[in-house]
C-alpha cells in the first residue's frame, strides 16, 4: 500500500494539478500532462465531477469541517460527497489531504464517528485499515463533562443496537432454506417466501391479540355464577337457552373426527366463539341476572371489571386495523416509488440491465436459465413496441374480429364462474339436507367409532371410492332425487340413532356430505384455471396483461365460491327466531350458529391444507419424478413444472382470507393458520425445489411483491365487508357466545359506548353532526387542493431541471470541445515555434557557416 | 472454528469489524468460506493471496457473469488476485446491512469495463451481453436499440454515456437493486 501511495505522491509533485486518486484506473488513466497532450480529448477526465469520486483516501480529513453541523451519517455522507465534487481546488483539497495535524484538533466523538465512515469507502482494506490507525492516533480533544457522558451513551447505544441485529440475524427464521431458494430461483421467488413468512407473523400476531386479551382472562379470571335455568320462569331465557346447549353437547367423549370436523367435544372447547361468556367478569349480578339490561345497570357496583364481550369485540377491530396497516405498510413502500416517478414504467431498461442479475444465484443450471430469462425479457420489451406500434394499425376486420372473440369469452368465462357458484350452493344444499336431522345428534354415533377412525388419511382414501359412486348418483338424478336420498339418509339416521348404532359406511357418508361442498371447490379452484389458461390465449392480450387478467379470474372464482358459502351460511341463519324459542328447531338454523360457521371456516382451512399436501406429494411429486427419469417427450410434457408464482400466491391468500373471515367465530383459527403458515412453507419449499425447474418468466423482487399486496388487499376488503355485516346486522344466537340475548353484536360496544362520561359521548356526537362534518370536509379538499398544486408544481420543477441539464451538458460538451482544440492550436503553435526556432537556428547556423566560410 | 478464531487476534477481528459492514461471527464464518476455497494455503496464511481462478469457484462467483469483474474491482493488485481482506472486502459490500450508495459504488466499477469513469456505449454492450449470456443472441441492432433506450431514460446531460451521478441516481429509483445486488454469507 504504502509504495503505491507513494508513488501516487510522487505523481501528484511532479505534475501538481492533476490529483490521481484512482489506485483502481492507475493503469488505464490518462492522468500524465503529457498524456493529455497526446490526446486533448482527455481532458474531460480532469473534470472535477470524474475527480473526486475516485480521490477517496482524502474524503475522511476533509470531512472534518463539514460533518460539524448534522451528526446524522447519512446526511454526512452526502454533503461528503457534494463537497468532494464541487471542490474543485485542487491545491486545498491536496493541502488538507497532506498530513497537517495541526489543524485537525478535533473531539474524540467525531474520530469515532469517521472512524465508523471508513466503512462506506470503497477502498482496499489496508488503506482502511491505515486510515483508521491514522485516525486513532491523530491527536484529538477529550470530551469533558455532559459531552464526554453523551458520547458514552452513543457508545453503548451503537453496541447494544449491533448486538441486537446480531441475535436478530441468528434467530431469523429460514435462513438457510431462503438462501437455497434464492440460489436456485432468484430473488423474485424469494420475495414469495418472505412473504409467507410475513404472513405468518401477521397471524401470530392477531393470535396474541386474541389470546391475551380475550382468551386468558376467560380462563384466569372467575365467572360469575348465574342463576339455574330451573329458577327462572320464562324457557327463553339467554340462561335456559344456554344450559340447554350445554347439555346437547356434552357427554362427548374423545374422537379423532372431532378434531377435523370441529364438532363434538371440540365445539366445547375455546376453539370456537360458542363457549366465551358474556359475562363482565369482577361483579356479580346474582340477585338481578334474570334480564340482561339489569345486569347491565348493576355495572357499577363492582370497581374493577373486565367486559369480555366487549374486549370480544374490540379485539375483532383492532386485529382487522393491525391487519390493514400491516399491509398498506408493507405496501407503501412500492406505491410510493411509483408515485413519485409517475411516468410508470420510467427506468423499465435501466432497471433491467442494472438491476437484473441475481448476484446470489449459485447453480450454473439456474444461471442458464436466468440467463434465457433475461434474453426474453429484453427481446420482450423491444418487441412490446413493435407489437403497440402494430395494434394501431390492425386492420378493420381483425379488431373486430378480436372483440368478438374477447366478448364471447368474457362471457365464457362468467358462465364457468356462474356454473361453479351454482355448483357449489347445491351441493351445499345436498350436505345441509343430509345433515340437518343429523346435526342435533351429529356427536353421538361417533363416540361408537373412534376405534374404527385410526387416521385422517386412512379415512380420506375411504372417501375416495365412496365419493365415486355418490358423485355419479347426484350428478345424474334431479333435485326430487336428491330430496329423497337425503330424506331417506335422514330417516335411516333416525332410526340408526334410535337403536344407538350405526355402520362405518353411515359414519363415512356423514362425513364425506360434511366436506362435499369443501372439496367441491379445492376442486373447481384446481380445475377452473386450467380452463381460464387455455382460453386467454385466444384473447390475443399483451404478455403482461395475460398474466393479470388470469390472475383477475381466478381471484374472482375463488372469492365467488366464498360468496356462495356465506350466502348460504346467511339464508340459514337470517330466520328470525321467535320469542318463545332458543333457535329455529325447523328451519335447520343451528342452535350456537357463530359456532356452526366457526366450524365450516375451520373445516375449509384444514380440507385446504390437506390438498396442498395431497396435490404436492402425491400429484406433483410422482410427477416430477416422472419428468427426471423417463426422458421422452410426452413425460416432460406431463411432469414438468414451473413455479408458477401467481398460483401459489394465491393459494397463500386464500388462506389467510379464510382465516380473517372465520376468526371472528374461531378465535384459535389464527393460530392454527399460523400453524399451516409454518408447515405450508415447507410445503411450498418442496414445490419449489423439488418438483419445479426455475421458471422462464422473469420475476422480480419488487413486482411481485406489489402484486402480492395488492392481491392480499383485496382479499382483505372483501373479508371485512360480511363480517362487518355480520356484526352489525344480523342477531346473535341466545344460546351461546359472549353476545347471547343482544340484538346484534354491535349493540355491546354501544352499551359500552353510553356507559362513557356525557362528556365523552358529546365529543363523539358532535363528529356526526352537520357543525362538524361540513368544515371538516371543506378543510379536506383544501388540502387535497394544495397537495395537488404542490405536486404538480413540483412535476414542473423536475422538468425544468431536466432541461436545465441537458442544456449543462451541452455547454459542457462545447467547452471540452474548444478546450481540447484550443490546446491542438496551442501545440500546433509551439511545434510551428519550435520549427521557426529550429530554422532560425539553421538559419543562423548557415548564415554563421556562411560568413565563416565568407571570412575564410 | 476453534481453529479460525486462532488465526485472528482479538484486535485484527476489532479492526474488521470497525472497517466492514459484517460482525466477529460473520467474519470468521466468511474466513471459513474463504479457506474452503484453498484449504492447505490458507491454513498455512490467513491472509494468503487467491488467484482470480481460485476466488471465481466461490459458488455466487462462478455463475455470475460479471465474477472476473469484480474480483478486478476489489482486488487491492488490481489483477483480479484477492487476498481474505479483500474477500471481505467483497462480501461487506454485498451484504444486507451495506447502505445503497456504497453498493452503487461498487457495481458502478464493475459496469465499468474500460475503466475510464463513465459507463459508455461500449462499456453497456459488454453488460448486456454478459447478461444475456453466451448461448443466447441479441443482433446488434438490438442492443443498439436497447443501448440508446437505455440512455434515453438516464443520460440526463446528453453527453452518450452515464457518469457516476447518472448511475447513482438510476440505482436510487430502483427498486430492484438493492434484492439483486446481494449475496448471501
Amino acid at each position: 500500500m504504502s509504495g503505491g501511495k507513494d508513488k501516487k505522491n510522487r505523481v501528484n509533485k511532479a505534475h501538481g494539478w492533476e490529483e490521481a486518486g484512482g489506485e483502481f484506473y492507475q493503469e488505464s488513466y490518462p492522468a500524465d500532462w503529457e498524456g493529455l497532450q497526446r490526446d486533448p480529448a482527455a481532458i474531460a477526465t480532469l473534470l472535477p465531477s470524474k475527480q473526486n469520486r475516485a480521490a477517496t483516501t482524502r474524503r475522511a480529513r476533509s470531512t472534518h469541517q463539514d460533518t460539524k453541523g448534522s451528526r446524522r451519517q447519512q446526511t454526512a455522507t452526502r454533503r461528503r460527497n457534494s463537497t468532494a465534487r464541487r471542490g474543485s481546488q485542487y491545491h486545498e483539497v491536496q493541502v488538507a489531504m497532506l498530513p497537517d495535524l495541526s489543524q485537525d484538533l478535533t473531539d474524540e466523538e467525531r474520530i469515532w464517528e469517521e472512524i465508523h465512515e471508513i466503512k462506506t469507502m470503497p477502498v482496499s482494506m489496508a488503506q482502511k485499515k491505515e486510515m483508521k490507525a491514522q485516525l486513532q492516533n491523530a491527536t484529538k480533544l477529550r470530551l469533558q463533562g455532559l459531552d464526554q457522558i453523551k458520547w458514552q451513551r452513543r457508545k453503548v447505544w451503537h453496541q447494544v443496537v449491533a448486538k441486537w441485529a446480531e441475535v436478530l440475524t441468528k434467530m431469523e427464521l429460514w435462513r438457510n432454506s431462503l438462501k437455497e431458494i434464492e440460489g436456485n430461483f432468484g430473488t423474485g421467488v424469494v420475495a414469495y417466501f418472505l412473504f409467507l413468512r410475513w404472513l405468518m407473523f401477521l397471524n401470530l400476531a392477531i393470535f396474541v391479540l386474541i389470546l391475551s386479551f380475550v382468551v386468558i382472562p376467560h380462563v384466569v379470571l372467575q365467572e360469575p355464577m348465574d342463576k339455574p335455568c330451573d329458577a327462572i320462569s320464562e324457557s327463553n331465557s339467554t340462561q335456559c337457552c344456554t344450559e340447554d346447549y350445554f347439555n346437547r353437547t356434552s357427554s362427548e367423549k374423545f374422537s379423532i373426527l372431532d378434531i377435523i370436523q370441529g364438532t363434538g367435544f371440540m365445539e366445547k372447547t375455546l376453539m370456537f366463539y360458542g363457549m366465551y361468556t358474556n359475562k363482565i367478569f369482577g361483579h356479580y349480578p346474582y340477585e338481578n341476572a334474570s334480564s340482561v339490561s339489569s345486569s347491565h345497570s348493576s355495572l357499577y357496583r363492582a370497581e374493577l371489571y373486565y367486559d369480555l364481550p366487549l374486549a370480544y369485540i374490540s379485539i375483532t377491530a383492532v386485529y382487522f386495523l393491525v391487519s390493514l396497516a400491516a399491509i398498506v405498510k408493507a405496501a407503501s413502500r412500492e406505491f410510493k416509488d411509483r408515485l413519485v416517478d409517475g411516468e410508470g414504467q420510467f427506468y423499465q431498461y435501466c432497471n433491467l440491465i442494472f438491476g437484473g442479475w441475481d448476484f446470489c444465484i449459485h447453480n450454473e443450471k439456474s444461471a442458464d436459465i436466468k440467463h434465457k430469462a433475461l434474453y426474453n425479457e429484453i427481446r420482450g420489451l423491444l418487441h412490446s413496441k413493435r407489437l403497440e406500434y402494430e395494434r394501431h394499425n390492425r386492420s378493420r376486420d381483425f379488431m373486430f374480429k378480436l372483440i368478438v372473440i374477447r366478448f364471447l369469452i368474457n362471457i365464457l368465462v362468467l358462465i364457468i364462474l356462474a356454473i361453479s357458484a351454482v355448483v357449489i350452493y347445491i351441493l351445499f344444499e345436498i350436505s345441509l339436507r343430509h345433515l340437518e336431522p343429523n346435526y342435533k345428534h351429529s356427536h353421538s354415533p361417533y363416540k361408537l367409532f373412534q376405534s374404527t377412525s385410526t387416521g385422517t388419511l386412512a379415512s380420506f382414501n375411504a372417501y375416495g371410492t365412496i365419493n365415486s359412486n355418490l358423485t355419479s348418483s347426484t350428478s345424474s338424478s334431479g333435485e326430487q332425487i336428491d330430496e329423497e336420498l337425503a330424506n331417506n339418509d335422514s330417516l335411516i339416521l333416525r332410526s340408526a340413532q334410535n337403536d344407538g348404532m350405526l355402520t362405518l359406511e353411515m359414519q363415512l357418508q356423514n362425513l364425506f356430505h360434511e366436506f362435499l361442498p369443501y372439496i367441491a371447490i379445492v376442486c373447481l379452484n384446481v380445475v377452473v384455471p386450467i380452463v381460464f389458461n387455455y382460453l386467454v390465449e385466444f384473447e390475443q392480450y399483451s404478455p403482461m396483461f395475460v398474466i393479470k387478467i388470469s390472475l383477475l379470474r381466478t381471484i374472482f372464482l375463488r372469492l365467488s365460491s366464498l360468496a356462495v358459502l356465506l350466502s348460504r351460511f346467511y339464508f340459514l341463519i337470517i330466520p328470525e327466531v321467535v320469542d318463545d324459542e332458543c333457535y329455529r328447531k325447523n328451519s335447520g338454523t343451528p342452535q350456537c350458529w357463530e359456532t356452526f360457521v366457526g366450524q365450516q371456516f375451520y373445516k375449509l382451512v384444514i380440507t385446504d391444507f390437506v390438498t396442498h399436501i395431497f396435490v404436492t406429494f402425491f400429484v406433483n411429486f410422482p410427477r416430477s419424478l416422472f419428468a427426471k427419469h423417463i426422458r421422452s417427450k410426452f413425460a416432460r410434457f406431463v411432469g414438468e413444472q414451473e413455479f408458477e408464482l401467481s398460483k401459489h400466491v394465491l393459494d397463500v391468500v386464500y388462506s389467510q382470507t379464510l382465516c380473517w373471515l372465520g376468526s371472528f367465530y374461531a378465535p384459535f383459527l389464527p393460530a392454527i393458520s399460523t400453524v399451516l403458515t409454518f408447515f405450508m412453507f415447507y410445503i411450498k419449499k418442496f414445490a419449489c425445489l423439488v418438483n419445479s425447474k426455475p421458471s422462464s418468466i422473469l420475476y422480480r423482487a419488487s413486482r411481485s411483491n406489489s402484486l402480492f399486496m395488492l392481491i392480499l388487499l383485496i382479499s382483505f376488503a372483501i373479508a371485512v365487508i360480511p363480517v362487518v355485516y355480520a356484526v352489525a346486522e344480523i342477531m346473535p344466537s341466545r344460546s351461546c357466545g359472549p353476545f347471547r340475548g343482544l340484538r346484534s353484536v354491535w349493540d355491546a360496544a354501544i352499551t359500552a359506548f353510553m356507559k362513557m362520561p356525557q362528556f365523552f359521548q358529546n365529543i363523539i356526537f358532535f363528529f356526526g353532526t352537520a357543525g362538524f362534518a361540513i368544515p371538516a370536509f371543506v378543510v379536506l379538499t383544501l388540502f387535497l387542493y394544495y397537495y395537488y398544486a404542490v405536486s404538480d408544481a413540483n412535476k414542473h420543477m423536475v422538468q425544468v431541471l431536466k432541461n436545465q441539464l441537458v442544456l449543462e451538458g451541452h455547454d459542457k460538451q462545447f467547452l471540452l470541445n474548444r478546450l481540447s482544440s484550443f490546446i491542438k492550436q496551442q501545440q500546433e503553435y509551439q511545434k510551428k515555434m519550435v520549427q521557426y526556432e529550429r530554422d532560425r537556428e539553421q538559419k543562423n547556423a548557415r548564415d554563421r557557416n556562411r560568413t565563416a566560410a565568407d571570412e575564410e | 472454528m476453534g481453529q479460525t478464531k486462532s488465526q485472528f487476534s482479538e484486535e485484527e477481528l476489532q479492526d474488521y469489524e470497525d472497517l466492514t459492514f459484517f460482525t466477529k461471527k460473520e467474519i470468521l464464518f466468511a474466513h471459513k468460506k474463504f479457506k474452503q476455497l484453498a484449504p492447505e494455503k490458507v491454513g498455512h496464511n490467513k491472509n494468503a493471496k487467491l488467484s482470480m481462478n481460485k476466488i471465481l469457484q466461490y459458488p455466487e462467483l462462478r455463475v455470475n457473469p460479471f465474477g472476473d469483474r469484480i474480483c478486478k474491482v476489489f482486488s487491492s493488485s488490481n489483477d483480479g488476485d484477492c487476498t481474505f481482506e479483500d474477500f471481505l472486502d467483497m462480501m461487506s459490500v454485498f451484504s444486507d446491512a451495506c447502505p445503497k450508495a456504497v453498493k452503487a459504488e461498487h457495481a458502478f466499477r464493475i459496469f465499468d469495463f474500460d475503466g475510464d469513469d463513465m459507463l459508455g456505449i461500449n462499456d453497456l454492450k459488454q453488460v448486456i451481453e454478459r447478461l444475456v449470456g453466451p448461448d443466447n443472441c441479441v443482433s446488434d441492432n438490438d442492443i443498439k436499440q436497447l443501448i440508446q433506450n437505455i440512455l434515453a431514460e438516464a443520460d440526463l446531460d446528453d453527453d452518450g454515456a452515464l457518469s457516476f451521478p447518472e448511475f447513482e441516481h438510476i440505482i436510487d429509483k430502483s427498486s430492484d437493486f438493492n434484492n439483486s445486488f446481494r449475496i448471501r454469507l
